[in-house]
C-alpha cells in the first residue's frame, strides 16, 4: 500500500501546514492497528490525543454545579428581598458581607464628638450668662454703698461725733488743752 | 441571550475547560475547582454576555487564567508522569499493549514537558479541534504567533519521539 498522501499530510503537519479536516484524517489513519513500521512512532502521538480527548469530569460534577447555581440563584433572590438581613440557606447561615467605609467606621466618634461640643456650647452660654449678671449687679451695689455713706455723713451732728469718741480719746484732749 | 439557563448554555463546556484546566494545573482536584469557579463567575456574568462577543472564548481565558494562578501558586510547570492523573490506558497482557504503554508515557512525557503556552495551543488544537483564528482569540494573540508556538511544540514532540 502507497502511504506517500499520509506521509506528506504529516510532514505539513508538523509544519502547522494542514487544515482541521486533513489532521482529522491523518487523526483517522493512525487510529487503525495496520499501520507501517516507518509510521509507527508517531502512532502513539495520535493515540495519546485521543485519550486526551475522552478526559471528562466526574458524573456528579454538573449535579453539584446545579445544586451551587441554585443556591447562588436562592442567595441572590433573597438578597434582593431583604437587602440588610442575613440569609439562612438549607446548608447553614450566609452572613451578608457589608463594605465598611472610613466614614462610616468612624460614625460612633462623630457621635461622641457631637455630644460633647454641645455639652460644652451649654456650659459655654450658662457660663456667660452669669458672668453677666455679676457684672451688671457690681455698679448698682457700688452705687447704693455711695448713697449711704452721704447719707450718713448728712445725718450724723458734729456733737454726736465727738460724743461717738471714746472717754480716753476726750481725756487725753483736754490734758492738751491745758 | 435572553433565554438562557446555566444547563444549557454554560454546563456543556464543562469537559473542555476541565482539559484545559487539568493541561495547565496538571491536577485533577485542582482543574475540577478551577472548572467550577469558571463555571460559576461566568454564570454570574450573564448580565454582560451581551457585550461579550464570545461565550465560549471568554470562559476559556477566564478558566486559562485561573489554572495558572493555581499552578503558580503550586510554584509546577510540568509533572512527572506517573504523578498525572487521568491515563485512560487499560492494562493488558501483551507484549504490543506494554510497548504501546511505555510509547505512550514518553508521548505524554514530551507534552507535558512542554513550556504552558505551547502545551496549552497544542490541545486547544490537536485534542479540541480548533481554528488557529479561535485559539488566537482565546489567548489574546495574534494567529502567526499561535502558529509559531504549535510549530515549537510539535517539533518538540516530534524530536522526542526520533530520539
Amino acid at each position: 500500500m502507497d502511504y506517500k498522501y499520509i506521509e506528506q499530510l504529516l510532514e505539513r503537519y508538523w509544519e502547522c501546514q494542514t487544515t482541521l479536516e486533513e489532521e482529522a484524517i491523518l487523526r483517522t489513519f493512525f487510529r487503525q492497528e495496520d499501520v507501517p513500521a516507518s509510521l509507527l512512532p508517531y502512532r502513539q502521538l495520535f493515540l495519546e490525543e485521543d485519550a486526551m480527548a475522552s478526559e471528562h469530569l466526574g458524573k456528579d460534577f454538573a449535579d453539584r454545579m446545579l445544586q451551587l447555581v441554585r443556591q447562588t440563584g436562592q442567595t441572590q433572590a433573597a438578597e434582593e428581598e431583604n437587602p440588610s438581613a442575613g440569609l439562612r440557606l438549607a446548608e447553614g447561615y450566609v452572613c451578608k458581607a457589608q463594605r465598611l467605609t472610613v466614614m462610616r467606621r468612624l460614625r460612633p466618634f462623630y457621635r461622641v464628638a457631637g455630644l460633647v461640643a454641645l455639652l460644652l456650647g451649654i456650659g459655654s452660654a450658662i457660663q456667660q450668662s452669669f458672668t453677666e449678671e455679676d457684672e451688671a449687679s457690681v455698679p448698682q451695689m457700688a452705687e447704693a454703698a455711695h448713697i449711704d455713706s452721704l447719707q450718713h455723713i448728712t445725718i450724723s451732728s458734729p456733737v454726736e461725733q465727738s460724743a461717738a469718741l471714746s472717754p480716753h480719746t476726750s481725756d487725753t484732749l483736754n490734758a492738751q488743752a491745758r | 441571550m435572553d433565554n438562557v439557563s446555566f444547563q444549557t448554555t454554560v454546563l456543556p463546556l464543562s469537559d473542555r475547560l476541565f482539559r484545559l484546566a487539568l493541561r495547565v494545573t496538571m491536577n485533577r482536584a485542582e482543574a475540577e475547582d478551577v472548572v467550577q469557579d469558571t463555571l460559576l463567575r461566568v454564570w454570574e456574568r450573564r448580565s454582560e454576555w451581551r457585550q461579550i462577543d464570545n461565550l465560549e472564548a471568554f470562559a476559556i481565558a477566564t478558566c486559562r487564567n485561573r489554572a495558572l494562578d493555581v499552578a503558580k501558586r503550586a510554584g509546577r510547570n510540568t509533572v512527572p508522569l506517573d504523578k498525572v492523573e487521568g491515563s485512560h490506558l487499560s492494562a493488558s497482557g501483551t507484549q504490543r499493549a506494554l510497548e504501546a504503554r511505555e510509547q505512550l508515557s514518553l508521548v505524554r512525557r514530551l507534552m507535558d514537558s512542554l513550556p504552558e503556552l505551547q502545551r496549552t495551543i497544542m490541545l486547544l488544537r490537536d485534542i479540541e479541534g480548533q481554528s488557529y483564528g479561535e485559539i488566537a482569540k482565546e489567548l489574546g494573540i495574534s494567529e502567526t504567533q499561535v502558529k509559531v508556538y504549535l510549530h515549537r511544540a510539535r517539533t518538540k514532540v516530534r524530536e522526542g519521539i526520533k530520539n
